[in-house]
């Protein structure tokens, strides 16, 4: 590797200016006596308002059952209630000006809506009736399932979905959060009896929670939301406790074949940890100096200097009982090994070398400007007060973040990156054409190889 | 505010948030890149990050990071623009390092293999290793259109991304990134005055040069239906894409065609999904749209995209879609739709207004709209009035609209075919 000179700085750039303060906006915490909880945040920015109605149950509660069973029931509850079909549903929320979406992950189920604040109360009755009065009609069930059958088939040609199923398998076996997909054969044996069940369990009061921002006024959208979700009633479902899984030791590598592949999609990952654990601001800063941000050393060096890939990015995924760690760049497929050298040359250099007050305090303006920008929009906002409710993070979390990362040090970050950029035992992923970067990947550790279909070879 | 050069400078207060967004918008695009040199005003875009006279190659990136903030740029047929969303207390320095590249790019042919290198990655990651990669953005305007400047490889063919010179970077960059090709936009937690006179001083004394002459996009008339096929190498389900050229901006054709977009596309309530996905159940997937209301100037499509359930036909699926234009054609769109679609289209404007780019950008969608006017119509301050236009369109003016432009002989369909099935087939 030639030696590059040294980086030429700006000259004459202008100073910043004294900073303004960010003032986060006052979040009104309340309980409906049936134990849904509701917060409620004014934001007149726009004459819209945002919500998402949680329930603190995934895929992972159900994950014994079949994989994705969570989302599957999610996506089937908006075509239908006891008092309305789908097409009339889908007319009510445009008539609303609404946007409504149904969904669920690892550890949650979710219907997110917007719409116009003039009709607040009516999209609220309808979020309310889909919540407590899905009736998962026996056709739109057939037609989602033929749907999602396709979809699982086509999700198996894509490069960034192949390794992120494979990633999750290797870091976490035999626990729940393994599971990211179903297969052709458990979506063709979902049973529509299977869905009511988990929304039965899942949609309930007590395992809610409401989170709304917007234009309106927080003590006139709280009668609205009584009345709406005031009579519904329903337990908290029992929350399993798997076991916690294996760390995987030593570097290993999965290779998924795609054959004909013109790029090949490295993951590498880890584990880390959750929201909630007291090292997450010190990791998100390590993070962000690593690969998390356009200015870090990954993207510096394999974009801005080597050319081997267009998008590589570094990131902490929590989720709610596990968390990991990972870094991801679709290469050319001759240098599948050079961007694995590097990859792992930049968690080694944060391991051994302390980085400059100087850069320090670059990554640390970075996170906490980004962070605080979070407060322009509606979206915005609602989405980092749902990650602290979700979490049941302090209710001073977002005063007190930017404090938090502009109080670590340089030996903080070295301790963080010991601990959690774990290169030594790292897990490899590369999804491409085998005979391209086989032997490149070898280089790693011993290689166990996959079709797109998830079988050995 | 228009500079002695030609600058045209806007600026949007609104104190919310401790934020600014800051835009640079210049006049040029995919459709005005020179022959033999498909992808180049792309390629150039990633140039413009890689070093100017005062900021060296990382300096830009570092100096809007390390202030707080995010960046961005993109390419698309009439503009290129450059982006930034910071903490109020930057904008000072973000103004500078938008001027410092507009006044002289200071690039190296080490910077453009190594931006050739990531273009490449860029279009592999995007195109040509993921299933349905470029459809049908890529696939239907040469199918569709006869002008070179419609109908090229916008991404561009590796061939051309080789050929290019740092000498045509430097040329590009003089005939198009000149104060009097730009508008520059200032949005959010600043004073108008405050705006102003920080463009002045920055942008201020950096040359005009002569107005740019832009190649005529203009199209011959169609008189009949156009086809294509493109191979897919990894998807599973066969695809198609529609295209219907539609009306120039800013007319009443091109706002009735916006309610005409809303009734068609909107989510799972719009006729098309409805009738294809939920009702006659023969496609997995529809989506399409007017790809940037706001931000076209010269010949565009009204795009359908299709996947189906491979049990269907190619002519069946597309004689679903066609039962659904017919019926459009014979009764139109009565008036009590039309008031729900104008109360969609009015909360989806807000969105848009107040939206981000990824999420990422605070008023990234006022941002774009703002330029937009400003570069292709002169005038910010029709910002005020756009919503009027769409909340009046009536009935019969929808009608119309339809049988003007979803007509067959002014329209192109692209058929993605897995290979795999094809070569069963054969």
């Amino acid at each position: 590797m030639a030696t590059r000179p040294a980086e030429a700085v700006a000259v004459g750039v202008p100073p910043l200016a004294p900073e303004r303060s960010v003032k986060w906006p006052k979040r009104a915490k309340s309980r409906l006596a049936n134990g849904l909880d509701v917060i409620l945040v004014e934001s007149h920015s726009i004459p819209k308002f945002h919500g998402e109605l949680f329930f603190r149950s995934g895929n992972a509660a159900v994950a014994d059952r079949a994989p994705a069973l969570a989302d599957m029931t999610a996506t089937v509850a908006r075509t239908g209630t006891t008092r309305h079909t789908s097409r009339q549903i889908e007319e009510t929320l445009r008539g609303l000006g609404a946007d409504l979406g149904t969904n669920a992950g690892a550890d949650t189920s979710a219907i997110s809506f917007a719409g116009l604040s003039e009709f607040a109360e009516p999209l609220l009755q309808l979020v309310s009736e889909l919540a407590r009065e899905a009736s998962f009609p026996e056709a739109e069930f057939e037609r989602e399932r033929r749907q999602k059958l396709e979809e699982v088939k086509l999700q198996r040609t894509e490069p960034g979905f192949l390794a992120s199923e494979r990633v999750r398998k290797v870091l976490f076996g035999a626990h729940p959060y393994a599971q990211v997909a179903p297969s052709i054969e458990q979506v063709a044996a979902y049973k529509r009896s299977d869905l009511e069940r988990v929304y039965r369990d899942f949609y309930t009061p007590e395992n809610g929670l409401l989170l709304l921002v917007g234009d309106f006024d927080s003590t006139e959208i709280l009668t609205k939301i009584e009345d709406a979700f005031g009579a519904w009633s329903g337990k908290k479902p029992a929350a399993p406790q798997p076991a916690a899984p294996p760390n995987p030791r030593g570097r290993r590598v999965y290779l998924v074949h795609v054959p004909g592949a013109v790029q090949a999609q490295i993951l590498v990952g880890s584990h880390a940890i959750t929201r909630k654990h007291p090292d997450w601001v010190r990791l998100a800063l390590t993070n962000a100096l690593y690969g998390g941000a356009f200015n870090s050393r990954l993207v510096m060096n394999i974009r801005e200097d080597k050319g081997y890939t267009y998008s590589p990015r570094s990131g902490v995924n929590p989720l709610r009982q596990h968390g990991y760690f990972s870094v991801s760049a679709a290469v050319r497929n001759d240098v599948v090994a050079a961007s694995l050298t590097e990859i792992f040359y930049e968690m080694d250099r944060l391991r051994s070398i302390a980085v400059t007050e100087a850069e320090l305090a670059d990554a640390q303006h970075y996170l906490s400007g980004v962070f605080s920008m979070g407060i322009a929009t509606q979206e915005g906002l609602l989405s980092q007060l749902s990650v602290v409710a979700l979490n049941e993070l302090p209710d001073d979390y977002l005063e007190t973040y930017r404090d938090k990362v502009r109080a670590l040090t340089p030996d903080d970050l070295m301790q963080t990156a010991r601990k959690y950029l774990d290169s030594p035992n790292m897990q490899i992923v590369v999804v491409g054409d085998r005979a391209q970067i086989e032997s490149q990947a070898a280089l790693f550790g011993e290689v166990e190889g996959f079709d797109a279909q998830g079988n050995r070879f | 505010m228009k500079l002695p050069n030609g600058l045209q400078v806007v600026v949007a207060p609104d104190a919310t948030a401790p934020v600014v967004t800051v835009g640079v918008y210049y006049k040029i695009g995919f459709r005005l890149e020179p022959q033999g040199r498909s992808g180049f005003a792309h390629l150039f875009e990633h140039m413009m990050f890689q070093g100017s006279a005062n900021a060296p190659k990382m300096q830009h990136i570092k100096l809007i990071n390390s202030s707080g903030g995010v960046l961005n740029g993109t390419t698309s047929y009439d503009v290129t623009n450059y982006f930034e969303a910071v903490p109020s207390n930057a904008l000072e320095r973000v103004l500078w390092l938008e001027a410092d590249r507009m006044r002289a790019l200071k690039v190296d042919d080490e910077n453009l293999r190594n931006q050739r290198d990531v273009v490449k990655e860029e279009v592999r990651v995007n195109v040509l290793n993921q299933p349905y990669g470029g459809f049908p953005w890529l696939d239907l305007p040469p199918v569709a259109f006869r002008n070179w400047a419609n109908a090229h490889n916008f991404y561009g063919d590796f061939t051309d991304l080789d050929a290019a010179t740092l000498c045509d970077v430097q040329a590009f960059f003089k005939t198009y990134y000149l104060p009097n090709n730009a508008v520059l936009l200032m949005l959010g937690d600043l004073k108008p005055d405050e705006g102003f006179a920080l463009a002045r001083k920055h942008y201020g004394d950096i040359p005009a040069g002569p107005p740019p002459r832009f190649a005529d996009p203009a199209e011959p008339v169609q008189t009949e239906e156009r086809r294509g096929d493109v191979a897919e190498k990894f998807g599973t389900l066969p695809a198609l894409a529609i295209g219907y050229t539609i009306a120039p901006r800013r007319t009443p054709d091109w706002h009735a065609m916006g309610l005409l977009e809303q009734a068609l596309y909107g989510g799972r309530a719009g006729r098309l999904y409805r009738e294809l996905v939920l009702e006659k159940q023969i496609a997995v997937d529809l989506s399409g749209g007017i790809d940037d209301l706001f931000g076209y100037n010269g010949p565009t499509q009204m795009i359908t995209r299709i996947l189906h359930k491979p049990e269907y036909s190619s002519e069946a699926t597309l004689a679903a879609f066609d039962a659904v234009i017919h019926e459009v054609h014979h009764n139109g769109i009565s008036s009590s739709e039309l008031e729900q679609l104008k109360v969609k289209w009015r909360s989806d404007f807000y969105a848009m207004l107040e939206g981000s780019h990824g999420g990422s950008i605070p008023k990234f969608g006022l941002m774009h709209l703002l330029a937009c006017l400003t570069l292709f119509d002169g005038d910010p301050q029709l910002v005020n009035s756009i919503l009027d236009g769409f909340l009046a369109v009536k009935p019969d003016e929808v009608l119309n609209a339809a049988r003007k432009y979803l007509r067959r002989e002014n329209r192109a369909i692209v058929f993605r075919k897995p290979e795999a099935a094809v070569k069963e087939a054969a």
